[in-house]
């Protein structure tokens, strides 16, 4: 006797969600879980760079190899990256898009409140707060500093080859 | 007949806004201005701020911020340590810890407070501070690198915004205030005075921090430092004030937090043997 229809429409519904969720685990995707990261032609720091990926950048992983993974960008090139700057999941970052929209909705004006975050000195809000606080001129400047400070990429990338961290490891 | 089609407009624009779109919102209040309506356009802009309120605070308004508690904190500790090779050697090591944090998308910067408290503390958008007195109890690099990743944990996981939201939420105060920093200052004030009390004074909840010392933990030990040097610190620091709040007041007490840390060791497979660079360490903070 065959199964009546109301047996094999759920049935057939199950499998083929087993095969879309299969597929997406089988794709073993991880994401850039760093500022920066570089992929090489080979398994070592030593090795050449062949090519430079971004924070949430995603990547196809073709094979692992201890501290490092052969992976695949999205335009196809393929190298090997530092399995540590490497996370399974999709990281949000700092500005997601749900922020970005209630600050839209807040009738937030970019300039209103960051004149220059993200460059030199204390924006205005901050400034206003610091008149309203009677906060001193030593200590703004202090804080002042501290928003300029910049230490570039590259300096940070040479102090963790001096230490031998991350992928500089010996 | 014309109010009835504006009040339509509106209620059609008051759904969309509620929907997430801001653009429809800003031209409904156009409408209503432009039909002589000022009431309407402000009850439209209200809404808008009321929604808004609900969403999460972005990188502009966290920056404005956290450059207001650094500024307290700055205040209250009476300034920071002016040495340049030692505030850049410490800054060297937050970036190296951000940079395969949860959020190396944002800048950190990290400055030592001139005071003799063993304290570490940590604002919005990346402001970090650590006290010359918890410099001189740390032995290596390895355990500089636990503290920092700490402190840069409770900004990737927004801790203080997460304070500032709630409280927001919970005063009714829907304007939110910090896009309107230098329109309501007064309302700005508010909001800083509130968090910088929560962080400086009452501490934060111990959830934020055990989670602050976990997640650091992991920040730390995937650059590679010594997974067990956080234990090693906290442990030493314990012996020296005893397994109370007292020293960090604001956090829960040093056995529950070893134990967290341990947990973590484990249960993520962390390296027990990574690097420490006591050397490193050791030449430049010799003048702390």
């Amino acid at each position: 006797m065959i199964p009546p229809r109301s047996f094999w429409i759920p049935l057939i519904a199950l499998w083929i969600g087993l095969f879309v969720w299969g597929t997406e685990a089988w794709a073993d995707t991880v994401y850039v879980q760093a500022k920066t990261a570089q992929l090489r032609a080979g398994k070592t720091s030593l090795d050449a760079v062949v090519g430079n990926v971004k924070f949430g950048d995603a990547l196809e992983v073709v094979r692992r190899d201890g501290s490092w993974m052969e992976v695949k960008t999205s335009a196809g090139a393929r190298g090997w990256i530092f399995a540590n700057k490497t996370s399974t999941s999709k990281p949000s970052g700092g500005n997601d898009t749900l922020a970005r929209l209630g600050q839209s909705m807040r009738g937030g004006d970019a300039s209103a409140t960051t004149a220059s975050a993200g460059a030199r000195g204390l924006d205005k809000a901050s400034e206003a707060y610091a008149n309203r606080a009677g906060v001193s001129a030593r200590d703004r400047e202090v804080v002042d500093r501290m928003t300029a400070y910049q230490i570039p990429d590259q300096d940070v990338e040479e102090f963790m080859r001096e230490g031998g961290l991350g992928e500089y490891a010996k | 007949m014309r109010n009835r089609k504006i009040w339509m407009a509106s209620l059609v624009a008051l759904s969309m806004t509620v929907a997430g779109c801001a653009e429809v919102q800003r031209a409904a209040e156009d409408v209503a201005r432009q039909s002589g309506n000022p009431r309407l356009a402000g009850a439209i802009h209200g809404a808008g701020n009321v929604v808004g309120s609900l969403f999460p605070i972005g990188y502009e308004e966290e920056s404005s911020i956290g450059q207001a508690i650094a500024l307290q904190v700055v205040a209250r500790y009476g300034g920071v340590v002016d040495q340049p090779e030692l505030v850049r050697y410490v800054n060297l090591v937050g970036r190296a810890v951000a940079n395969t944090s949860d959020r190396p998308d944002i800048p950190y910067r990290v400055a030592i407070l001139d005071h003799e408290s063993i304290n570490a503390f940590a604002a919005p958008a990346g402001y970090i501070f650590v006290t010359r007195g918890l410099l001189k109890q740390i032995k290596n690099e390895a355990e500089l690198a636990a503290v920092l990743g700490h402190e840069i944990a409770h900004v990737s996981e927004k801790h203080i915004l997460d304070v500032i939201q709630r409280s927001k939420r919970l005063a009714g105060v829907t304007e939110a205030g910090l896009s309107y920093a230098t329109s309501n200052p007064a309302a700005f004030k508010g909001v800083i005075d509130g968090a910088v009390k929560k962080l400086l004074d009452e501490g934060l909840d111990q959830d934020k921090e055990t989670d602050a010392d976990t997640v650091g933990e992991v920040f730390a030990a995937r650059v590679g430092y010594d997974a067990e040097a956080y234990v090693g610190l906290l442990t030493r620091l314990r012996d020296l004030k005893g397994d109370d709040r007292a020293l960090f007041k604001t956090h829960p007490n040093f056995s529950a937090r070893i134990e967290a840390v341990q947990k973590t060791i484990h249960a993520k497979h962390l390296v027990s043997n990574g690097l420490v660079l006591q050397e490193r360490f050791a030449r430049m903070t010799k003048r702390v």
